[in-house]
């Protein structure tokens, strides 16, 4: 109890809190004008405008706990049990945002190049391989007149259900590319060897107005168009010298698992 | 102006009541530090437009931002009010404050409708997924505090609110300033840093 009363006796006054107020309205005022292009003064500072607005802000956040919420003139303990608070919710921020931005800022290639195969899973991949070299065998499609494959994307995983396919040389091929998901889209695109990583980031830049393949690469062999749920996309291109090429789905993120190899004999 | 509220004995000496208050703002921290991370982290992720350079508006989320420091002082003087049992003036004062709160929420809504039409969705990109769930919990935060001050303005009209009841006013101003406090982050890192942002391209230091 004396504590409150002795404290309460130190509150701010009216005027007081008026000129405090006017000191988070000029703040605001300052920080508009450090962004506003108008004022030019953003130009000048560059990147350095983001830690004199954090700390403009800063700044803001003090006052109002401060005198608005009386920390100053509270029990400290208060203050401590909310400033605990304040500095977890800051560092699981930080770990947050270390985490993700650690790896090049992307997690993702980080764990897809240190991916260790979960025996079960790895089993079931095997399997899934063995069949498909028995599909490979049955039908290669080797002919020397115009060739047609059809690929076609696994349901909804994220996965061709070939992992290899072949043509002649010169020959015609027409690639047909299934898409029976209900939610992807995907394409296929046909790669020189180990360039799908980087034709998909190039795609992913280009967008979807392209098909997410950028216009003109050069490592880009064809590619059909995008095939929304549901549906299909075909291309016809002549199978270029005998070599060990790609097939790659370029829509964001698709690389790392839709993919196979086009051999050419 | 002295609290002449009884107060029950507590071995920390001070109100269960308001230390409770503190260590859920405390918490709310948490909370608000996660949603305003995941959106520092997708922040120049999103693969689709529209990107935030396209719909920020950051004069007009200036003005809502001065609205919200307005109805934070507006508080304090509830605060003031009820501590020197001036019950009209308690009574007017909060409910400026819950109506500067819904200016606030006003600006908000024009502002998803604006960003919806322009095709800023929840699930169409990252984008818009972390900022309408960041702004809109906010905006959750404040529209609750709306609601308790105007609880308040009416427990006011009823008498029942003076010094020394002052401790339920006093409360619902922490929260209030401590909603305001959020904002003044989200203002800054939505608006004033990332609210310029073009096209899918990786910012390094998020
Ligand atoms: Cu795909």
């Amino acid at each position: 109890m004396a504590h409150e009363t002795e404290h309460t006796s130190h509150h701010p006054s009216f005027n007081q809190y008026v000129l405090i107020a006017i000191v988070l309205f000029a703040i605001t005022i300052v920080e508009f004008v450090l962004i506003w292009d108008t004022a030019r003064i953003v130009d000048h500072l560059g990147p350095s405008k983001i830690p004199l607005l954090v700390a403009l802000s800063a700044v803001k956040f003090a006052i109002v706990i401060m005198y608005y919420m009386h920390l100053k003139f509270d029990n400290r303990l208060l203050g401590a049990v909310f400033i605990a608070g304040l500095a977890l919710a800051f560092l699981v921020g930080m770990a947050l945002i270390a985490l993700f931005v650690g790896f090049e800022g992307n997690p993702r290639d980080y764990a897809e190049a240190r991916a260790l195969p979960y025996a079960e899973h790895a089993e079931e991949t095997v399997g899934g391989e063995s069949t498909e070299t028995n599909h490979e065998t049955d039908t290669p499609p080797v002919a020397a007149g115009p060739v047609a494959i059809a690929v076609s994307a696994a349901g909804e995983t994220l996965a061709f259900d070939i992992s290899s396919i072949s043509a002649d040389s010169g020959s015609e091929v027409t690639l047909t590319l299934d898409n029976p998901s209900a939610n992807n889209a995907h394409n296929l695109v046909i790669v020189t060897a180990g360039t799908k990583d980087a034709v998909a980031a190039d795609g992913t830049a280009a967008g979807p107005a392209n098909d997410w393949v950028s216009p003109g690469d050069s490592r880009v062999i064809a590619h059909t168009a995008l095939a929304g749920p549901g549906a299909s996309a075909n291309v016809t291109f002549e199978a270029p010298s005998p070599g060990t090429y790609q097939f790659v789905c370029t829509f964001p993120g698709h690389n790392f698992t839709m993919f196979g190899d086009f051999i050419v004999k | 102006m002295a609290h002449a509220v009884e107060q029950e004995y507590t071995t920390t000496g001070l109100n269960h009541r308001k230390l409770l208050m503190w260590v859920f703002l405390g918490s709310d921290c948490l909370f608000f530090a996660s949603l305003i991370a995941t959106y520092m982290v997708y922040r120049g992720q999103s693969l689709v437009g529209p990107y935030p350079n396209d719909i920020i508006d950051v004069p007009v989320t200036t003005i809502s931002t001065f609205v919200l420091l307005m109805s934070s002082f507006a508080m304090v003087q509830a605060l003031a009010a009820t501590n020197a049992d001036n019950r009209k003036a308690t009574i007017n004062w909060l409910l400026a404050t819950a109506l500067l709160g819904s200016i606030f929420i006003g600006f908000q809504i024009v502002e998803f409708n604006t960003f919806k039409n322009e095709g800023l969705t929840l699930g169409g990109n990252l984008f818009g997924a972390s900022f309408f769930t960041l702004t809109g919990f906010h905006g959750a935060h404040v529209t609750l505090g709306i609601i308790w001050l105007l609880a308040l303005a009416i427990l006011g009209m009823k008498g029942r609110i003076n010094s020394k009841t002052a401790l339920d006013v006093e409360l619902c101003g922490l929260y209030w300033h401590f909603v305001d406090i959020v904002w003044i982050v989200i203002f800054t890192l939505l608006y004033l840093i990332a609210g310029f942002d073009v096209g899918p391209v990786a910012i390094p230091g998020g």
